[in-house]
Formats: structure tokens, C-alpha cells, sequence
């Protein structure tokens, strides 16, 4: 096939972000100790210029380039700039933090980038292979950066638990990933959807390659039974780094959910449907139900995050353009969401001083109550509060599933939320009810100041007004 | 002005409140107090059209995506709701402003009151589902703050987190029973959903939607077995307590009672649900409410009652019941709104709310006294007071009622009793207070209250009497107007005060003699009841709800989440396999895909149970000897680079040899540093579990093998070998492909390759571990670590084996061989050097840096690709042709010849760097001055 420059013009960029990388790793060689957060200020610069790229590239018909392999549509658009800001927003956070823990140094933001290109791979795959690469670079950046206290023990377990399952799951997804291609002889979106429409049931062999395959996504997800990674993962895992696993990568996840199940093997969603109905629900039962029992609020926040997988598949269980552009909605939702508490939690830790427990959220509101503000905006939002944003995600979700006659799935996810809704109000308590274990100021750069409020607004802001996001969202599935 | 401006006015104030609240003393409460009236004003404007029968609506446009608009609407129910919220609202801030203590910051107070204001007008005005549901969630998050407004009190801190799990709980359960509501009328529209009641009431859904709903208003209007929240929530300052827990938000419950009615009234599980509920509430309030001794736990529980009152009259389902619930809601808000107010002002005053300490303040305040003292009257029941008249129609509601049977005496039996309490506790507020000898010990010495103070208590009041007295000229048109918005058309009813001699009558004027009566043997009840009933309570309840769910959560940590590796192992590997058996057994699949197989051979199957002799064997010896494990994985590689070659693919047993001599090397050093700690004894039943486990994933795996390809496939091979001669200039198409076909990929490979060994290198640079002393058994190692036999076998393999292994890169091209296969083996002799010698021996007479191999190596293999760039062909294009050389004759030289040699080079490199900086992890042992090739240049 002759190649054709013009092809790389809707790649730029996933290239840009690859240069980027590369400029980071190659600068770093040259900066003294206490030049180190030039790495920041490149990283940060090269995302903003990254998501004016997909700006002013996006938009438009579906573009297929790259023999095939690489697809824009204004789904790939929308979440590849919404990874750019998540991940701009979680450096934001960070920086202060790795100072503090002489993690400030190019490999961080090296190892991020990388992830973030690989999720941006994720998101523009067009065939099942290419999505498979992005994932692998994706997770085999946050591996390491799990570990990247490497003094830190609770930091190699989780490290070496995160591999070990994250390298399971690869492989079940692989191993579905071949029976697809030995049940119908392609491995790009569009001709394996057309040969699954084809025979559809016929071949039998799809089946077990369905299978593998939404074991492996929800895996990428976390959903239960495949989410024994996450809390330990979560625990073990610097706060910064925590705060990045948990944001952009379950947009991504969610890209590879509607690319490899709607986009490929869609034909088959009446067998996934099942599947994804019982993640679901184990999903929200068990995230919601363990939840309450956590002091580690890192610990507490994963079991949430496992909680919300649910929901986000009941978008995808409903099947309708509406369900995924729920789905969407309250997976960017749920990152922002994510990487605020996250933040907050990043913010109260100091030099030699990790907040990871619940009590360590004491009193906030005394010490400074613009933060105990914001996380009591974000808690509501996780909670599904109205007016927050959390509120219309669940509300999205819940309607499309009702829509398509799930009454009863919705009734079960209503009654997990009311669970769920007790934690998070535990941690508003925490805040504004109980007296401070200590009166120390809280102090951050600016930089981190205003991300989390906006961050932290954008909840509410979000919420009274979503008819823009939901949009968007909408469009992507039109 | 539009409706809008009815919520939106509230909106502005709460935020201006706190804005001004530096001003002045009172600057907060005027702005709220403004921008209250100016709301209520705006509302009065829409009178007229309300009287004259037209609904109100304003829309917009919100999220039309999921029908989501800003729709209210103001119809007569929602102009009495919006009266009575702005209206008391007024007289709650007038209040608030001399309740609060001077010095207190009532900026964020009013704020929150405004803010709760505005939901509840939302609540009232919504006209969309969705839209009401957001406002009802808000109301129980406001009241949240305002109950916890000083979170120094622990009974408030409490109080607000119980009120707000109870209320905000059952409003997800309302989203849940509203999302329904909304699917089976096809629109979230209130309009669409009140003219669909008979769609509604007849469709399968009917039950749980209803029971859905009614979850919402229970909880919020705090039914039986919800009611606990309220007295809980008491610990709130009163004016909050007057304004959200008597006259509004615990009223938003019943409202949606009223509003709903056209839709989902009239059924008999409608009758036995609310009325059931109601009616039960009724009578536990009434009678708990005697036995409190805290004045404003009284109110509550007397709250509580009048709640039940007011659900079982809308339980009924009959258009005079609902009116008559209409018209409680009502005279409940103006005489309990100011009980509250007056419990305020004696708590204010007094200091305390005990009512076994506060005694005889008619002397200290006796203005006070009388206003308190009529709206107790009310609350009672006594006639020419408001509560008399919607009592009455209660009692007669009770009378006529079929569906009952033979059983029908008992409501108005029940109802009478309920009335009894109401009255005994209504006496015990107004004699055990202002009369009943001398107070006890009370902090301050009581007086009359500000004059501004006692206003709203005034007004209330003065209505109390109003309606009691001129029903028909007060209330009557709003309750007309209510009822026509409620209903559609309003039945006919009579609020004369006089209805002549009847069984109502009759039956409240039991109710006064008996509760006074009751009263009077007060003494003898309350030692009674202390003695007899125990004491649990909803709240107590709910703690061990709670405590339950921890229970819960913790047990299933344990069972699942355990931080153990294998625990998830386990629950992986059994989900997985329960997922891929799940569309065998749904589908009723056949593994067997048809394609026959090859015959059975002896010697496959051979090597078959070989194999998996082999790695059962690995599995059994992994928990004791790991040496042994080790051989036994050897001999699984081993039996499968001979199945490559049984079944004729020379090239990939020649690299499966090689690699399993280079992973058993790599394998040995490291099970060497491994500590040997005891192994704990695994029980038998996590063996067997793991053995079932273990077996059941090999023996699926094998199926899917199996099913997989019995079924017809297109093999790739053809294209590779037809065109491996003529585009790549190799017979050994397997070389080919690897240098040629998809020569990208493996120069992307070494590359690769490089980079890890140098990753490697890096990580252990600097690193020394202490080597172990002791083998297994606690056998201490050989003293001898380079073996003399062994030494001088090894050195004259080496050329030998270096010999080989160029030969094998030479013939790469066209027969089995490689640069890939090549390297290993030279690599592999190259080790065995250092294994027999050591590595001092061996580093000085190795004089070849690695990472020279490998940048050499890279080299090469990048050099040759851009050569096809001077020939203007695309990179890593591959040209050949033939030489004549003396004495060997015609030979073959392609380009991929060199790329080979790059390929052979780096895996050298890459492999005695990894290996040899493995082993130079323990040298303190073998030997004494570590030398690092890559440090030698």
C-alpha cells in the first residue's frame, strides 16, 4: 500500500504526544536536581498544546487512515482531549507532592505521557491488535509508576499484584482477541463487525472469543470479580500516581469497551449484554458494600471506583446510541470526579506525611474551608447529590437502562447508590463535624489551588448545566 | 413577573445574605426577609389567574435529551404550598433574627434558610419529574446543614447525619419509583403523568412504583418506621425547626401524596399502604408524644402524629379525604409553626426545655402563655380553633368507609383514641409549663421575650382563631382553589364550624374528656410505661442497620478481598471459567467443530503425556525443591522443540532449545539468591481446591484448543511461501520473514532488546547481594565454585561451539538457522565460560565490550536498512545476488546477510550482558575483585 502523508495529518496528535515524551526524556538528561520541574512545565505546556491540536484537527466525517488501523470520529475527539485535560489536571496536582517525595524527576512525567499516548491509541483504534498495543503501552507505563516510590514497600506490592493480574487480564484479552480473528479472519473493527453480522451465532467460536474478551475490558476496568487490583493497587500506589490511574485511564477503558465490543462485535451484544449485566451488578453491590468498612480513604475511593464501573456498564448494557453517550458522560464524569478527590488528598499530604486515612480529613473544614468546599462538592457528586454532576451521570445512566424495559436493573442500582451514598456523607462529616487532629494551614502552589477549584466547581457548574457535555456525547454516538 | 422569579427571588437572596452579613446586625435578615416577600409578592400577582382556575407554566428548555426541562408550574395546590412556605418562611426569618444570638455570623444561616426555601418552592412549583426529584434532594441536603448548623453539638451533628441517610435515601428511592413513572407514561411531564392515571394504576408496574414513591414520602414526611429521624433532627435551632420540621419540608412528603393523587390514588394497595402507614403513625406519635419530656420531643412526636394524620386522610383515596388532608396541612403549619416559635421563645428564655424543670411560667410570661397556650387548644382539637375543624372531617372521613367490613368500628375507633393522646399531650404542654407549681432550677429567671420576637407567634395565632372561627370566609377559597389544582374538579365540602349534633362531634368530645382524663393519671402512665415497654426506638434500629452493613462489608473482605495474590487468583480463574462455560452450556455448544484431525501417532502421544507428566511434576516439586521444578520445566521445553521437530519446523526447535538453555541459566542464578525460607504447609483442601482449580482451566484451555481448530481457517502460510524465493531471496521462509517480510519488526526488536539489557544493566549496577552459604537441607555450598573438569571441558567447546554457531548464521537464509538462533548458542558458550572459569578468568580474556555488540550490532542492521534507501527503495528492502568466489563456487549473498549479522550480534551482546550482570550479584562469593566488561573501555 502506498503511503500517503496526508494520512498522519489526523494522527498528529498522538504524534505530538509521542514527540513530547521524547522531548521530556531527552531534557531531563540535562537538568541539574533543582532545575527538575522544567519537566512539569513542558509536560504541562505540550498537553495544553496537544488538546489545541485535537481542536483544531477534529471535527468533521469519520477519518480511517493508516491502513485502516487508526479511525477519528468526534467520539475519538472528545475523549482524547478529555484525556489530555485529566491528565493535565493530575500533574497540576502532583507537583508540590513528588517535590516533597524526590519523585520530581523526568522519568514521572516520561512514564505518564507515554500512558497518556497509549490511551489516546486506545481510544483512535480501528482494529482489535491496535488496541491491544495502546492498552499494553498504557498499562506497562502504570506499572511502574505504581512502583515509583521504589523505597516503598506497600509500592512494590502493589506494583508486583498490579502486573501480575494486569498481565492476566492482558492475556485473556489476547486470547479472545485470537478467537475473533480465527472466527472471522480480520482483526479491523469494521470487517469483523460485518463478518459478525454475517453469521452471527453460527459461529460458535465468537462466543468464547466474546467471552475473553469482555473479561479482559472489564478487567481494564476493574469491574468485580475482576477488580482485585484495584483497592490493593490504590493503597500501595503514591497518592499523584493513584490520582492518574484512577482519572483518564477509565476513559480509556471506556473508549476500548464501545471500540472493541460496540464498534467490532456489536452484532453480538445481545450475548454481552448478560455478561455485563452481572459485572454490573456485582460491580455496584460489592464496590458500594466493601466501601463502608474502609478507614484507608485511598482503599475507600477504589472500592467506589469499582462501584461506579457499574454504572458506567449500565450505559453500555442498554445497547441504544443514548446508553453510550450516557455511558461516555459518566465515565468523563467520573474522572473528574476521581481526580479531584484524589487531588484533595494530594494536597493535604505534606513532606513526610502521607493523608490516606479517613481521619486525616478531620476537621478540613476549620483548617481551610474552600478545599473542604470543594471535596464536599465532589463527595456529592460521587454520591449522585443534585444539583452535582454525579447526579445527572446516574440519572443518564438509569433512564437508558429503563428505556430498554431493565426495570429491575435500575430499581438494584438505586437501592446500591442509597449504600453508597453512606460513605461518601461519612467523609462531609469527617469534614465539617469533627474537630481537626491538627490546626496546620494547608499550603499549595497556585497551581493546584485552582485546579482543584475548578476541578471542584466543574461538579456543580456541570451539573445545572449538562446539556453541553451531554451533547458532545451525543454527537459521538449520532 | 414570570413564576420563575418565585424560586429564583429566594435563589438571589441566598446568596445576597451572606454578602451583607458585615453590614449591619441585621443586614442578612432583611435581605432574606426581602427577597421573601418580594417572592410572595410576585406569587400574589398570579392570584388572580390561579383563582380564576388557570395553571401558570413556564418552560424551558433543559437537558431535552432525556426530557429533562425547566418546567413549573402554579396551579391552586402549588399557590397554597408556595403561600404557606413563603408566607411562614416571612415569619420564621422575623423570628430567626432575635432567636440566633447577637454575636452569631447569620449570614451563612440565612443563606442555607433562603436556599432550602428555594428548594421547597421547587418542590411545590415543579412540573417536570425529574426536576421536582432534584429540589426534593435538595431540601434533605439543606435541612442537613441547618440541622447541623452548630456542629459543636454532638445531638446535632448526630441528628443531621441520621435526617440526611433517612431523607436522602428515600429520595433515591423516589428517583427510582419517578424514573419508572416516567417510562410507563412516556413523559417526564407532570401534565402527561396526572392525566395518566389510569394508564398508571393498570399497568404491571403500578406496585413498585408506587411502593417507590411512597418510600420517598415516608421518609420525608418522617412515617412509621421512618419517623426517628425527626426527634433527632430537633437538636436544630428552632427556627429551623419551626420552618423545615412542621411547616414545610416534612410537609413536601404528603404534598407529593397530594400530587399524585389523580394518579396514583384509589387502588386498595394505595388504601392499605398510606392508610395503613398513616394511620399507624398516627397513633405511635400520638401516644409517644405523652411521654416526652423534652418540649420540643413532644412537638415532634406530635409532629409525627398530625403527619400520619394528614397521610391516612390522602390513604383514603377519596376526593373528601384528600381535601380534608389538604386542609390539615394547612391548620397543622400555622398552629405547630407557632408551638414551635413559643417552645423557642421559653427554651430562649428559660434555658432549658425540660419540661419537668420548667414549671409555672404563667407569672413570668403570661402573654406568651396565653398565645402558646391557644395554639395548643388547636392542636388539640378544641372547637372554634383551626385544628377542630379539620379533626372533625377526619372523624367523619373514619365513619363511612366500606372497605373495611365487618372490622369498619375499628378507625373510628382508632381515630378517636389517637385524638385522646392528642389532647392528653396537649394538656401536659400547656399545665405542665405554665402551670404545675414552681419551675426547678432553671439557668435565667424567665421574662416575657422581645416584642418582634413574639410577632410571628402572634400572627399565627390570630389565624389559628380566624379559621377556626370564619372557615369559610378565610380558608375556603385557597382550600377550594387546592383542591381544584389537587383534583381537577373539587368535590362539594362544608367547613360551617357547626354541623349539628353528630357521630363526629361525638366522638371528639370522647377524645377531650378522655384526654383529660389521661392526663390526669399521668403519674401512673409514665411509671407504666418506663416499666413496660422497652426501649428500642427507629434509631436504635437504624444503628444496627448500620452496624450490620460494616458486618457485612467486613465479611466480604474477607472472603474476597483478602490482599492475597492467590485469593484473586482463585476468584479469577473460577469466574473465568464459569464466564466461558456459561455460552457452552446456553448455547448448547459442540467443541468438536468437524475438521478432522491428524491420526494419533505413538510418538506425539508420547510427548504428550510427557509434557504433561512433566508440568504436573514442576507443580509437585515447585513446593519443595525448586532445583527439580526447574528440570522438570526444561523437560516440558525440551519435549516441545522435539514436537517442532516431529512435526517438521527445524527452525523453531532449534530457537526453543536455544532460548530454554539461555531462561534455565537465567532461572538457576536467580532460584540461587532466592532465600529458603520454610515453605508453609498449604491445608489439603486449598491443595485440592487449587489441583480442581488448576485442572479445570488446563483441560478448558485445551477444549478451546481444540474446538478452535476443528473448524475451517485460512492459514496464512501460502502467501510466505510462495513469495519467499522470489521477493525475499530465501528457501528458509521462517528467516525470511524475520529479516524480509517483516524485517521492520525485528529490527524494532533488537532495538528493544538493547534497550532492556542496558535497563537491566542500570538497575543493577551497584547492587550485591549476599550469596547463600547453604543449599537446600542447609547443605553448605562447594568450596569449589569453578570445578577443574568442568573448566577444561568448557575450553575447547567454546571454539567449537562459536564455530557452530556462524555456521548457523551463514546457512540462516536458506535452511534452518538464523542470526537470532545463531547468537543464543554463541551466547550460551560464551556462559558456560564464565559458569566453569569464573568470571575474573573469563574478563580478562574477553575483550569485547557488550554494549559494543549491541551498538555495532544495531548498526549494522540499521546500516543495511537505509543501504535500500541509496537505491531508492524503501527502508530494509532486501536485495541479493550471486558471487563467484574462487575455490567455493557460486554464492548467495543477500542484503538480509547483514541484517542477520546485526541481529546475531545484538542478541550476543543482550545476553552475556543480562546474564553475566546476574551473576555478578553474589561475586563476593566466587570472587573477590568484580570486573564490569561494560566499565572496561
Amino acid at each position: 500500500m502506498d503511503f500517503n502523508a496526508a494520512e498522519l495529518i489526523p494522527v498528529l496528535p498522538e504524534i505530538f504526544i509521542l514527540v513530547l515524551a521524547s522531548t521530556v526524556l531527552l531534557v531531563d538528561l540535562y537538568l541539574r536536581d533543582d532545575q527538575r520541574g522544567l519537566n512539569h512545565g513542558i509536560t504541562l505546556v505540550g498537553l495544553l498544546i496537544g488538546i489545541g491540536l485535537i481542536l483544531a484537527l477534529g471535527g468533521g466525517e469519520r477519518q480511517i487512515v493508516l491502513s485502516g488501523s487508526f479511525v477519528r470520529d468526534p467520539m475519538s475527539d472528545t475523549l482524547n482531549a478529555i484525556i489530555l485535560l485529566v491528565a493535565f489536571l493530575a500533574f497540576a496536582y502532583s507537583k508540590d507532592y513528588l517535590r516533597d517525595r524526590n519523585m520530581l524527576v523526568g522519568e514521572y512525567y516520561v512514564l505518564g505521557l507515554f500512558a497518556v499516548l497509549g490511551m489516546m491509541i486506545m481510544v483512535s483504534a480501528n482494529t482489535f491488535l491496535v488496541a491491544y498495543l495502546g492498552l499494553e503501552l498504557l498499562a506497562l507505563s502504570l506499572y511502574p509508576m505504581v512502583a515509583f516510590d521504589r523505597d516503598s514497600k506497600a509500592g512494590a506490592e502493589a506494583a508486583m499484584k498490579y502486573f501480575v493480574l494486569g498481565a492476566l487480564g492482558s492475556g485473556m484479552l489476547l486470547y479472545g482477541i485470537s478467537m475473533v480473528y480465527g472466527g472471522t479472519g480480520a482483526l479491523d473493527f469494521p470487517t469483523v463487525a460485518a463478518s459478525v453480522a454475517d453469521q452471527g451465532l453460527d459461529n460458535k467460536v465468537l462466543v468464547f472469543g466474546l467471552a475473553f474478551v469482555v473479561i479482559g475490558v472489564a478487567f481494564k476496568f476493574g469491574a468485580v470479580p475482576f477488580h482485585m487490583w484495584v483497592p490493593d493497587t490504590y493503597q500501595g500506589a503514591p497518592t499523584s500516581v493513584v490520582l492518574f490511574l484512577s482519572s483518564a485511564p477509565k476513559i480509556a477503558a471506556f473508549a476500548l469497551a464501545i471500540r472493541l465490543m460496540v464498534d467490532g462485535l456489536g452484532g453480538l451484544h445481545a450475548d454481552w449484554q448478560g455478561m455485563l449485566i452481572i459485572l454490573a451488578v456485582l460491580s455496584m453491590g460489592l464496590g458500594n458494600l466493601v466501601a463502608i468498612a474502609q478507614t484507608n480513604l485511598k482503599r475507600m475511593l477504589a472500592y467506589s471506583t469499582i462501584s461506579h464501573v457499574g454504572f458506567i456498564f449500565l450505559g453500555l448494557i442498554a445497547g441504544t446510541a443514548q446508553g453510550y453517550a450516557a455511558a461516555m458522560f459518566y465515565a468523563i464524569v467520573y474522572a473528574l470526579m476521581a481526580a479531584g478527590a484524589f487531588g484533595v488528598l494530594l494536597l493535604l499530604s505534606r513532606k513526610g506525611f502521607e493523608a490516606e486515612n479517613l481521619d486525616d480529613l478531620k476537621g478540613l473544614n476549620e483548617r481551610d474551608s474552600w478545599y473542604a468546599a470543594m471535596m464536599a462538592l465532589l463527595m456529592f457528586s460521587m454520591a449522585g447529590v443534585p444539583p452535582t454532576v454525579g447526579f445527572m451521570a446516574k440519572l443518564l445512566v438509569l433512564e437508558a437502562v429503563v428505556r430498554v424495559d431493565l426495570v429491575w436493573l435500575a430499581v438494584v442500582a438505586v437501592a446500591f447508590s442509597i449504600i453508597g451514598a453512606f460513605y461518601y456523607l461519612r467523609v462531609i462529616k469527617l469534614m465539617y463535624f469533627d474537630k481537626p487532629t491538627t490546626l496546620e494551614p494547608i499550603t499549595v502552589g497556585a497551581g493546584a489551588r485552582v485546579a482543584l477549584s475548578v476541578n471542584g466547581l466543574a461538579m456543580l457548574v456541570l451539573g445545572l448545566f449538562p446539556a453541553g457535555l451531554l451533547g458532545i456525547c451525543q454527537a459521538a454516538f449520532a | 413577573m414570570s413564576i420563575g422569579w418565585i424560586i429564583l427571588l429566594p435563589l438571589c437572596g441566598a446568596l445576597a445574605a451572606p454578602l451583607v452579613a458585615g453590614r449591619t446586625r441585621a443586614a442578612s435578615a432583611w435581605a432574606a426577609a426581602a427577597a421573601t416577600a418580594t417572592a410572595l409578592a410576585v406569587a400574589l400577582s398570579h392570584a388572580p389567574a390561579v383563582f380564576a382556575g388557570e395553571t401558570v407554566q413556564l418552560l424551558y428548555p433543559w437537558i431535552p435529551a432525556i426530557g429533562l426541562d425547566l418546567a413549573l408550574r402554579l396551579d391552586g395546590l402549588a399557590f397554597v404550598f408556595v403561600l404557606l412556605v413563603l408566607a411562614i418562611g416571612l415569619l420564621v426569618i422575623l423570628y430567626a433574627s432575635y432567636y440566633l444570638p447577637a454575636e452569631d455570623p447569620k449570614g451563612r444561616f440565612f443563606a442555607l434558610l433562603l436556599l432550602f426555601q428555594t428548594a421547597m418552592l421547587g418542590i411545590v412549583m415543579a412540573d417536570n419529574l425529574l426536576m421536582l426529584l432534584v429540589f426534593w434532594e435538595l431540601t434533605s441536603l439543606t435541612s442537613f446543614l441547618l440541622v447541623g448548623y452548630d456542629p459543636s453539638k454532638q445531638a446535632a451533628r448526630r441528628g443531621a447525619r441520621i435526617a440526611l441517610v433517612i431523607t436522602g435515601a428515600g429520595g433515591l428511592a423516589l428517583l427510582a419509583g419517578l424514573l419508572l413513572l416516567g417510562h410507563v407514561v412516556g413523559s417526564y411531564r407532570l401534565s402527561d403523568v396526572l392525566a395518566a392515571g389510569d394508564l398508571v394504576r393498570g399497568h404491571d408496574l403500578y406496585v413498585p412504583i408506587l411502593v417507590l414513591i411512597l418510600l420517598g414520602v415516608f421518609t420525608k414526611s418522617a412515617q412509621f418506621p421512618f419517623h426517628f429521624w425527626l426527634p433527632g433532627a430537633m437538636a436544630a435551632p428552632t427556627p429551623v425547626s419551626a420552618y423545615l420540621h412542621s411547616a414545610t419540608m416534612v410537609k413536601a412528603g404528603v404534598f407529593l401524596l397530594a400530587r399524585f393523587h389523580p394518579t396514583l390514588a384509589g387502588t386498595e394497595v394505595w388504601f392499605y399502604l398510606v392508610g395503613g402507614v398513616g394511620l399507624t403513625t398516627l397513633l405511635f406519635g400520638a401516644y409517644t408524644a405523652l411521654f416526652k419530656h423534652d418540649l420540643k420531643g413532644l412537638l415532634a412526636y406530635s409532629t409525627i402524629s398530625h403527619l400520619g394524620l394528614i397521610t391516612f386522610l390522602f390513604g383514603l383515596g377519596t376526593p373528601l379525604g384528600a381535601v380534608a388532608g389538604l386542609f390539615h396541612i394547612i391548620n397543622h403549619a400555622i398552629f405547630k409553626g407557632s408551638l414551635f416559635m413559643a417552645a423557642g421563645i421559653i427554651d430562649h428564655e428559660t434555658g432549658t426545655r425540660d419540661m419537668r424543670r420548667i414549671n409555672g411560667l404563667w407569672k413570668y410570661m403570661p402573654y406568651t402563655a396565653t398565645l402558646a397556650m391557644v395554639a395548643a387548644s388547636a392542636m388539640a382539637g378544641v372547637p372554634l380553633l383551626n385544628g377542630f375543624l379539620s379533626k372533625e372531617m377526619f372523624f367523619d372521613q373514619t365513619l363511612d368507609l366500606d372497605l373495611l367490613g365487618g372490622v369498619a368500628w375499628l378507625l373510628p375507633a382508632a381515630a378517636t383514641l389517637a385524638g385522646t393522646f392528642a389532647v392528653a399531650y396537649s394538656l401536659r404542654f400547656i399545665h405542665d409549663v405554665f402551670f404545675n407549681g414552681e419551675p426547678v432550677d432553671l439557668p435565667r429567671t424567665p421574662h416575657e421575650p422581645p416584642r418582634w420576637m413574639r410577632i410571628p407567634v402572634e400572627i399565627l395565632v390570630a389565624l389559628c382563631l380566624l379559621v377556626g372561627i370564619l372557615p369559610q370566609q378565610t380558608v375556603g377559597p385557597f382550600l377550594e382553589i387546592g383542591a381544584s389544582g389537587m383534583l381537577g374538579s373539587p368535590p362539594s365540602f362544608d367547613l360551617a364550624i357547626w354541623h349539628g349534633f353528630n357521630a363526629p362531634l361525638v366522638m371528639s368530645l370522647i377524645a377531650l374528656g378522655a384526654g383529660v382524663l389521661v392526663y390526669s393519671s399521668r403519674h401512673w402512665l409514665f411509671a407504666t410505661h418506663d416499666r413496660l415497654l422497652p426501649r428500642t426506638s427507629g434509631e436504635a434500629a437504624f444503628e444496627r442497620i448500620a452496624a450490620l452493613l460494616l458486618h457485612v462489608s467486613h465479611r466480604i473482605m474477607a472472603w474476597i478481598d483478602n490482599r492475597s495474590l492467590q485469593r484473586y487468583a482463585v476468584w479469577l480463574v473460577l469466574v473465568v471459567l464459569v464466564l466461558t462455560a456459561a455460552p457452552l452450556v446456553r448455547h448448547g455448544l459442540t467443541l468438536d467443530g468437524g475438521l478432522a484431525g491428524e491420526p494419533v501417532d505413538g510418538v506425539s502421544l508420547v510427548a504428550a503425556l510427557l509434557v504433561a507428566a512433566a508440568a504436573v511434576a514442576t507443580v509437585v516439586a515447585a513446593r519443595r525443591q525448586r532445583l527439580l521444578a526447574l528440570i522438570m520445566t526444561s523437560i516440558v521445553g525440551l519435549v516441545v522443540s522435539l514436537t517442532f521437530i516431529h512435526f517438521s519446523a527445524p527452525d523453531l526447535a532449534l530457537t526453543q532449545l536455544s532460548v530454554e538453555v539461555v531462561t534455565t541459566i537465567l532461572l538457576l542464578l536467580v532460584l540461587y539468591l532466592l532465600p529458603l525460607g520454610e515453605i508453609r504447609p498449604t491445608p489439603r483442601w486449598r491443595q485440592i481446591r487449587d489441583l480442581v482449580l488448576a485442572s479445570a482451566a488446563g483441560l478448558g484451555t485445551a477444549a478451546l484448543a481444540y474446538a478452535m481448530m476443528t473448524r475451517g481457517y485460512e492459514p496464512i502460510s501460502r502467501y510466505f511461501l510462495e513469495f519467499a524465493k522470489p521477493h525475499g531471496g530465501g528457501t528458509n521462509v521462517v528467516n525470511v520473514i524475520l529479516v524480509d517480510f517483516r524485517g521492520f519488526d525485528t529490527w524494532g526488536e533488537i532495538t528493544v532488546l538493547g534497550i532492556a539489557a542496558t535497563g537491566i544493566y542500570a538497575m543493577l549496577r551497584g547492587l550485591r547481594l549476599k550469596a547463600p552459604t547453604r543449599g537446600i537441607g542447609g547443605r553448605p555450598w562447594s568450596a569449589d565454585a569453578h570445578p577443574l573438569i568442568l573448566a577444561m571441558i568448557s575450553r575447547p567447546l567454546l571454539p567449537l561451539a562459536l564455530l557452530v554457531s556462524v555456521y548457523i548464521l551463514l546457512r540462516g537464509h536458506n535452511s534452518p538457522g538464523g542470526g537470532f538462533i545463531a547468537g543464543l548458542v554463541a551466547g550460551t558458550a560464551l556462559i558456560l565460560q564464565q559458569l566453569a572459569s569464573g568470571q575474573q578468568w573469563t574478563g580478562e580474556r574477553m575483550r569485547l565490550g557488550y554494549f559494543t555488540l549491541i551498538g555495532v550490532g544495531l548498526a549494522v542492521a540499521t546500516g543495511t536498512g537505509l543501504a535500500a534507501l541509496i537505491f531508492e527503495r524503501p527502508f530494509l528492502t532486501s536485495a541479493y545476488t550471486y558471487l563467484s568466489l574462487p575455490l567455493v563456487g557460486k554464492v548467495e549473498v543477500a542484503s538480509a546477510m547483514a541484517f542477520d549479522l546485526g541481529v546475531f550480534l545484538v542478541v550476543v551482546g543482550t545476553v552475556m550482558l543480562i546474564l553475566e550482570n546476574l551473576g555478578r550479584l553474589t561475586s563476593g562469593r566466587t570472587q573477590t575483585a568484580p570486573v564490569s566488561p561494560g566499565e572496561e573501555r
